[in-house]
């Protein structure tokens, strides 16, 4: 998930809990930092990481809990996106995270770094898919806020605290995670020289399209600049919703497929890049890591 | 006049600080009966610049305080035990409302209903709902993550907040985000931390378009367990209700004797409150389908409400079924619990056993769609056995809801009241790093001392000062 590492030798890829407990033990006894990784499928987030080591989390891999009718899913760090898709498809449902990237990515990389994607103002963004989660922070503790319900404010809320914080505060392990139902009707249109102010409206307006994404069509084999819409819903919604599209410009259906090409070719530079350390950001890394061995250099902290 | 009492008063007037007993006995409670704590001196700012000030005051006399919003938490965390209150409800002005941006800045001490009411014209509405939000006041709702009803299609509190300018418990003042565009999500951990990270100045949230269409349903079932599965198979098949609540038999008979009469079937187990929202064609499909599906999930009858009296009607024996249990008993514990949601019916026997077994009678009424259990208890807290057999059950609802895997609150906050449950929901290691999360904020220990997580679990607060341990 992170940038190269400027001089990693080592690779370490823990099969357990308590085995990255033990890793990042060392590695503050050693005063060794660890260059935190996925898939490795994540662009760099600007900033070379100064780690020796590298910790790989795709051992942590599989679902160890999931009950359909709670639409709740539990699974470690290391599981891809693809896997997570094919679980929950089997019960017609998803956990709409559809970062950025592709479905080779892991489920840890997408939440530590808080990877949105093209539905994410719509099917939410990955702080409102995470119930809860596992880590270990700079101190080698293990910590487990928030739970598998979807309803929960006791304590302070560490896990909207771990997401998007880039590894820098803790190495996360397992994610409980938020389901929805995938809709009923769900299908594409590809608007090649569409009324702008219209199609602004439909996005706004009641029908609640998934996506209205304004992009450029050679990169995915359409032609010229437009807007790639998609619709979800109920079949009566969704029919409704695609008259009123009908006024805004001249409609082609496309594979639902094409937003795969979408979350590969039209990702926007990373959040990562211009990182606010303010004193209480600081203080934030200063508690979870003290000594500096989550990921330094990652955020364009100093050395 | 204290020291302390001379220079708020320099700040906001004497007129606006209270130092006398009787004159503080108001703030000596939130909406949880049974916890009262005197403060020692309240002090009322109507400004940004007059919080800041009082704030750090505060700062300069070392002096611990608690925010306090309209005082209808249901945990005990607006309590200021013989420390300072802060009352932020003259702070009430809506200071921007952007009908484009969907947005509005508001002051911590705007009431929740009155910001909807203030978006109306524009065709919108501020989503959380909670049922005290005739009263409650977004700073309030800030601290406590609040939900409500519509929470199961919208998101709770934090799912509508962009932004907050916090004054923090040493007087600096900071602006957090979520960190959408880079930073740590601290306006995340900020939300729902009970008042120990600070103090709302002011915070801008999101304000959603109102439906086209909303239609309620009510079913009404024979039997508990039939409704609490329904509620389950109604999510399961893909229809997202905008609100989906349940009410039990000793709930229905409190609101139909009361003046919220709704037209609740009195012979009824249960009844689920369920209403869907959104563009009209999309709602009256997903009516027909709710309809038939809650006949085959075993509800006895179907009553649609298309009309906004009608619906009104329905959702006032909800939202006002606490104040009707007010002519059961002079007191009303409410608790707040989450259960996964297949595991409902399961609970709500366990529950209807322990209120039995300690002769007390529970009424329930809660949020089903999120498994958000609402187990209150009409009762009489001055009477010290009745009491003790009230806490025990409580005690007992909220051991079964943990073992259930569930939580001890899903949106009233740990507050005083739940302090107790914290061991045996979190491990120590996690309690101490929701410890080390309040020290980057409140590293004095000052802002709603003793609340949220206990103290105990603080493995590195040694330096705690002299006569705060044990409240820090």
């Amino acid at each position: 998930m992170t940038g190269a590492p400027t001089t990693s030798s080592v690779t370490v890829t823990p099969t357990s809990v308590d085995a990255m407990v033990d890793v990042v033990r060392d590695a503050v006894a050693t005063t060794r930092p660890l260059r935190i990784a996925g898939a490795e499928q994540w662009p760099a987030a600007g900033h070379p990481v100064r780690a020796t080591i590298t910790v790989r989390c795709s051992a942590l891999r599989g679902i160890s809990h999931y009950t359909p009718g709670d639409l709740t899913l539990s699974c470690g760090a290391g599981t891809t996106l693809a896997e997570l898709d094919e679980a929950t498809g089997a019960n017609g449902q998803w956990c709409p995270l559809l970062p950025w990237g592709d479905d080779a990515g892991t489920v840890g990389a997408t939440i530590a770094t808080a990877t949105a994607g093209p539905f994410a103002e719509r099917l939410g963004r990955p702080r409102q898919l995470v119930l809860g989660l596992e880590a270990v922070d700079g101190r080698a503790q293990r910590i487990s806020p928030g739970g598998r319900v979807v309803k929960n404010v006791a304590g302070f809320d560490l896990t909207r605290l771990f997401t998007g914080s880039w590894g820098t505060l803790a190495i996360l392990t397992t994610l409980h995670l938020r389901l929805r139902a995938r809709p009923s009707v769900d299908e594409s249109w590809w608007i090649n020289d569409g009324d702008a102010a219209r199609l602004h409206a439909f996005a706004r307006g009641p029908h609640l399209p998934l996506a209205v994404h304004r992009t450029d069509g050679a990169s995915k084999g359409l032609d010229g600049e437009g807007w790639l819409v998609r619709l979800g819903g109920n079949r009566a919604a969704v029919e409704s919703a695609r008259e009123t599209l009908r006024g805004c410009g001249t409609m082609a259906p496309v594979a639902t497929e094409i937003w795969d090409r979408v979350r590969l070719v039209d990702a926007p530079s990373s959040p990562a890049l211009a990182w606010p350390w303010t004193p209480l950001a600081r203080r934030v890394r200063a508690q979870f890591d003290p000594s500096g061995i989550l990921n330094p250099g990652l955020l364009g902290d100093p050395e | 006049m204290s020291s302390l009492a001379a220079a708020l008063a320099d700040v906001v007037g004497g007129a606006q600080v209270l130092a006398r007993p009787a004159t503080l006995h108001v703030y000596r409670s939130d909406a949880l009966p049974g916890l009262r704590a005197l403060p020692s001196l309240a002090v009322f700012p109507a400004t940004p610049d007059e919080l800041i000030g009082v704030i750090r005051v505060l700062a300069a006399h070392d002096a611990p305080f608690v925010a306090r919003g309209a005082g209808t938490g249901l945990s005990g965390g607006a309590l200021a035990d013989g420390i300072t209150l802060v009352g932020l409800h003259r702070m009430r002005r809506i200071l921007a409302l952007d009908p484009v941006a969907r947005t509005a800045t508001v002051e911590p001490g705007v009431v929740n209903a009155t910001l909807t009411r203030a978006a109306a014209p524009h065709g919108l509405h501020y989503a959380p709902d909670p049922s005290s939000q005739a009263a409650c006041t977004i700073g309030g709702n800030i601290a406590e993550n609040a939900g409500g009803p519509h929470c199961l299609k919208y998101g709770v509190t934090l799912d509508h907040v962009v932004a907050a300018t916090i004054v923090l418990p040493d007087g600096e003042v900071v602006t957090l985000d979520r960190g959408d565009e880079g930073g740590y999500d601290l306006l995340g951990a900020f939300v729902g931390s009970e008042g120990c990270f600070g103090v709302v100045v002011d915070v801008t949230v999101r304000l959603t378009p109102d439906p086209e269409r909303i239609v309620t349903l009510l079913a009404d079932f024979t039997s508990v367990d039939t409704a609490a599965d329904a509620t389950s198979q109604v999510v399961a098949a893909g229809i997202v209700p905008a609100a989906l609540e349940l009410m039990d038999a000793a709930t229905i008979g409190a609101v139909e004797s009361s003046v919220y009469a709704a037209g609740y079937p009195r012979d009824a187990a249960a009844v689920l409150l369920v209403e869907v929202d959104g563009a009209a064609d999309g709602v009256e499909a997903d009516v027909t389908h709710l309809t038939a599906l809650l006949r085959d999930a075993g509800a006895r009858g179907v009553r649609v409400a298309h009309d906004p009296a009608d619906r009104a009607r329905l959702w006032q024996g909800r939202k006002k079924a606490f104040g009707a249990m007010g002519r059961i008993a002079p007191h009303l514990v409410v608790q707040d619990a989450v259960v996964p949601r297949t595991r409902l019916a399961e609970l709500l026997r366990t529950i209807e056993g322990i209120g039995v077994r300690h002769g007390v009678r529970v009424c329930n009424v809660f949020h089903a769609g999120d498994g958000n259990l609402h187990p209150n208890i009409p009762c009489d807290t001055d009477d010290p056995a009745e009491a003790a057999r009230v806490h025990a059950a409580m005690s007992e609802i909220m051991t079964a809801c943990i073992a259930a895997g569930g939580s001890i609150t899903g949106e009233h906050g740990v507050g005083i009241d739940k302090l107790g449950y914290m061991d045996a929901l979190f491990t120590p290691e996690t309690l101490d790093a929701m410890c080390r999360l309040r020290e980057v904020f409140d590293p004095g220990r000052r802002a709603n001392p003793g609340k949220a997580v206990p103290v105990h679990a603080c493995r590195e607060w040694h330096a705690v000062p002299a006569g705060r341990r044990g409240v820090a």
